[in-house]
């Protein structure tokens, strides 16, 4: 098994060698939905409280990072890190009045969070650009950002599996099959919830960053729109949310079905994007990965 | 100004109002968070357009029609998708929803087309000492208003009102009454699609139809549900109000651009302070 | 399953979305752009594709270009400026395409361009109006169109002649209406006028209650407004609502299109427009095109159908006098190249920056699109003051 993975991930290294400048850009785009719905897997699969705004840390992380190359001069791979620090505030600010409560109600508040930042981002224009959007200082480095994207995809799926296999997750798991027990039996369900929140922002907002940073120029509504939340989700629902490489295995296939299917069929993506989710709901709720566990028997943890 | 502003909030606040009613009592009575209540909203403006624009009907009359046609729609979604998750955790009926929303905004995309269409029936205004007072929106609040009291009358003094009362206060209790409760999730869900898409074929004469309309709507009747108080069906009034009021008189403050923020913060606010709503409510 | 297998699964995955290099052949000379079908903007987006494919034929009918026949590559970049990005990639390095045309929109030329310049191919972008795009440095895109800054030019310029002192601006809070902004806001300074009121409003916004609002109470004696289509027409009936009465008022995008007056009907009377084109301007062979348009995709053409063509045009021209479709050669030509199509004037500074190209504002009168600025263009005088709306 290992050395399969090793294997996988020795050819994804040598790519860029032999792939066209469009290949190597999908493959990285491959990597960061990997983060992105790993990323939201962590709070809405294993808590069960759903984040309908995530796209919100990514755009966050986004105008951080840019923000940061533009105009105060820093290095890419710094301001990435930045690009999660900030995501991480954001998390922070939100999550203390919002998961004190169950979790209805912090759904309905992520869903207007990132309709708020775009607004906050248009006010803010003296910082941000405003509508304008932000214009980074031309570099090609879509091959290096390749890597660190692969980097952060790889991280994201060890820092699950570290969750799922550990006590922590565990009482993530027990919050999201019955909070009221969770508590009755003294886990402190907020601290919990939150430390899931925040772990859940850092992927996004790094991979934001990277973004500005690979596409040069950035403006409110290309980083902060629904698409990108809708796609997490089905990716992680698809794959199997919470589980470990669900939303690797739904990212993967589902980014290359898209990119087939939508080249010839551009006006009913989102059609199938909602039916897939329909789908899985009411069929398949613990995605593909979990009608395979249950299948073969393979452990819970994968 | 204040004055001018204050008007435009009340007859706003009518129409969150009577849409935010139809969320809250989905809510209530099935515990299920229906994310698809803005494009059903969106289908009923198109509903009135088409009436409008094909066969000549005067758009007020197309407002029970689009009422009518959406019960039915929201009777069948319930029927055949929404009524699996009612038992399950929350998660899959928000998640359920929310793929039926996107499905229907691609859906209205495809047979409508993203051009917009508009219903010029009537337009431009009553003017009362200096203040504008805007015809459609005038009559669209009157139209909310009176749907909102059908439905409360319809809710305290009808059997059915009772039962979809007594459902959302207690299911068990209310199927050891002898209520049949998987009928009247089927009602409710369709009652509430109707008022979404009344909401809907008034907004028809006022805004631009376009298939995304939706969206913000599904938004903002939660934030009414939200002050007002979840399951308490006259909060939806209180609340509607309150959001009109307070996204005008932002507007009129700060920026345009301030103004979703502004009820963004208000949620927030509500959600920490006082979590079971202004009128007090049912947490969950 | 062998360990080999993952591996190979994974090289095929990547190889069948990014595919491996093509070998390039001799045949058509294949131009590549991406435009917005779907998306926000898919109406636009799909003039300016019928404007490239009518230059298509067009240019085909008299012999291709260079001896070779013109073949357009076109994929949907849903009005997505990183999908754009993804897609120009696509045809530079995989499709191998010979030349570039531009999307449609400022901020996703903004995006797109920095992929060509990196690959260093010649944009031709005739549909991105924001002067800031052609003012960094860059060396392969070329502006076919008047620069935002100048669209409201004609409303300000008809006001101070006929002294008025007091304007409002609004526009929408995205590139090009915030460059129109401004430019409507340097007019009104240079020609004396006092700005009352401006604010910029979000993208999608409906209600413009409070706004208008505010703008009755500061009273201006013009109001400019730099907006898309939704927004003009959103603006315009609660205008009426308010009763807010300005002596002018103008609009940008989306006034100078059909749908505007079907939508508002007698409600868009006496409203300014600004457009880039219009088929009754003078320029040779305007109304025979026009009426080929009509004939070809049983519509109107729009100035970005007309836009799309001309820059197409231009694209080829320069490479027919530079003999090649070596970018830096095209470029030399492109820099040099004045000329005249349907569309008007070509001309560009040593930043590819367009200097020659007039626009022409415009009045709705009697269901008909009035040109009445500049004067050598217009057809026809202003009905000033506009009148109260309830007294029509």
């Amino acid at each position: 098994m290992a050395a399969a993975i090793l294997s996988v991930l020795a050819a994804l290294a040598a790519y860029p060698v032999v792939g066209t400048g469009y290949g190597v850009r999908s493959v990285q785009q491959i990597f960061m939905w990997i983060a992105l719905a790993g990323s939201w897997n962590l709070i809405s699969g294993l808590t069960g409280y759903v984040s309908f705004g995530h796209v919100a840390f990514f755009g966050a992380g986004a105008y951080a990072g840019a923000i940061l190359v533009a105009s105060a001069g820093w290095p890419w791979p710094l301001a990435a890190l930045a690009g999660g620090a900030a995501a991480l505030v954001l998390a922070v600010v939100i999550g203390y009045p919002c998961l004190r409560l169950k979790g209805p109600y912090f759904a309905i508040s992520m869903l207007g969070l990132n309709e708020v930042l775009r607004a906050l981002v248009s006010y803010f224009e003296g910082l941000t650009g405003g509508g304008n959007g932000l214009s980074l200082p031309t570099l090609d480095a879509s091959v290096a950002i390749y890597y660190v994207m692969g980097v952060l995809a790889i991280v994201v799926t060890a820092m699950s599996w570290l969750i799922v296999t550990s006590r922590f997750g565990l009482r993530l798991m027990t919050i999201r099959e019955d909070e009221v027990a969770a508590e009755a039996m003294g886990i402190d369900t907020f601290h919990h919830k939150l430390g899931a929140l925040l772990l859940s922002a850092v992927g996004p907002g790094v991979a934001g960053a990277l973004m500005a940073r690979d596409q040069g120029y950035i403006e409110p509504i290309s980083v902060f729109p629904l698409a990108i939340t809708v796609t997490m989700i089905v990716m992680a629902l698809f794959g199997g949310k919470g589980t470990v490489f669900g939303p690797v295995l739904g990212a993967a296939v589902l980014f290359v079905a898209q990119e087939i299917v939508w080249a010839r069929y551009p006006y009913v993506h989102p059609l199938l994007f909602g039916a897939i989710i329909v789908g899985v709901v009411l069929l398949m709720p613990r995605g593909v990965l979990g009608l395979l566990q249950q299948r073969y028997r393979l452990p819970r943890t994968i | 100004m204040l004055g001018q502003v204050i008007i435009s909030g009340i007859l706003s606040g009518a129409l969150y109002a009577m849409v935010a009613l139809g969320l809250g009592l989905i809510f209530g009575v099935m515990r299920v968070i229906n994310i698809a209540h803005g494009p059903l909203l969106m289908l009923g403006s198109y509903t009135t357009y088409f009436l409008y624009a094909h066969f000549g009907i005067n758009p007020l009359l197309t407002v029970p029609i689009a009422m009518a046609v959406l019960f039915v729609v929201g009777v069948l979604l319930q029927r055949g998708l929404v009524f699996r998750v009612v038992d399950a955790p929350e998660l899959s009926s928000l998640l359920l929803t929310f793929g039926i929303s996107i499905a229907l905004v691609n859906l209205a995309q495809l047979a409508f087309t993203s051009d917009l269409r508009a219903v010029e029936y009537i337009t431009g205004s009553w003017l009362v000492g200096g203040l504008a007072f805007s015809k459609p929106r005038m009559i669209a609040f009157v139209f909310a208003a009176g749907v909102t009291g059908l439905s409360f009358l319809l809710l305290k003094f009808t059997r059915l009102g009772k039962a979809i009362r007594a459902t959302s206060q207690s299911r068990e209790v209310a199927m050891v009454c002898g209520v049949d409760v998987g009928r009247i999730h089927m009602l409710t869900f369709g009652f509430a699609s109707a008022l979404a898409a009344a909401g809907g074929a008034l907004l028809a004469v006022i805004v631009a139809i376009q298939p995304e309309m939706g969206g913000v709507w599904t938004f903002k009747s939660f934030l009414v549900i939200v002050l007002g108080g979840a399951g308490n069906y006259p909060g939806a009034l209180v609340g509607g109000l309150l959001l009109g009021l307070v996204e005008q008189v932002a507007s009129l403050f700060l920026t345009t651009q301030l103004s979703e923020v502004v009820a963004y913060v208000l949620l927030v606010l509500v959600l920490l302070v006082r979590p079971s709503g202004l009128l007090g409510g049912r947490q969950t | 399953m062998t360990s080999k297998a993952p591996a190979a699964l994974a090289v095929a995955l990547a190889l069948a979305v990014g595919g491996v290099v093509p070998a390039t052949a001799q045949g058509p000379i294949r131009i590549g752009a991406s435009l917005s079908l779907t998306g926000t903007y898919a109406k636009l987006g799909k003039n300016q594709h019928e404007g490239y494919q009518l230059c298509e034929k067009d240019l085909n009918a008299k012999g291709g270009l260079l001896g070779r026949k013109v073949q357009f590559v076109v994929y949907d970049d849903q009005s997505l400026p990183a999908t754009a990005v993804r897609l120009y990639e696509k045809l530079i390095t995989e499709d191998k395409v010979d030349a570039i045309m531009g999307p449609y929109s400022s901020p996703v030329t903004e995006a797109s361009v920095n992929v060509t310049e990196k690959y260093k191919k010649v944009m031709v972008a005739p549909l991105a109006a924001t002067t800031s795009i052609f003012k960094k440095g860059r060396k392969y895109i070329f502006m076919v169109i008047s620069p935002a800054e100048v669209y409201l030019e004609g409303l300000v310029d008809m006001a101070a002649k006929r002294g008025l002192k007091t304007l409002a601006v609004v526009n929408e809070d995205t590139l090009f209406s915030k460059a129109a902004a401004s430019g409507a806001l340097e007019q009104a300074k240079k020609k004396g006028m006092q700005v009352v009121f401006t604010e910029a409003y979000p993208k999608g916004n409906t209600d413009f209650s409070a706004l208008l609002t505010k703008i009755k109470a500061a009273n201006p004696d013009v109001i400019a407004a730099a907006t898309y289509f939704d927004d003009a027409v959103a603006l315009t009936r609660q205008m009426k609502e308010l009763n807010v009465n300005p002596k002018m008022y103008g609009v940008t995008v989306g006034g100078d299109l059909p749908e505007f007056y079907d939508t508002l009907k007698q409600n868009a009377e006496y409203i300014y427009g600004a457009t880039q084109w219009e088929h009754t301007l003078p320029y040779a062979g305007n109304q025979e095109w026009f009426e080929a348009y009509k004939k070809e995709f049983a519509h109107d053409p729009s100035y970005h159908s007309a836009a799309g063509y001309a820059g197409c045009l231009v694209y080829a021209e320069a490479a027919k006098r530079a003999n090649s479709l070596d970018a830096d050669k095209v470029r030399e030509q492109l820099l040099k190249l004045e000329m005249r199509t349907i569309f008007g004037d070509y001309k560009v500074d040593a930043d590819g920056f367009q200097v020659a190209h007039k626009m022409v504002t415009f009045q709705w009168q009697k269901e008909k699109k009035v040109t009445v600025w500049p004067d050598d263009l217009s057809k026809g005088k202003p009905l000033f003051p506009t009148p109260a709306w309830t007294g029509r």
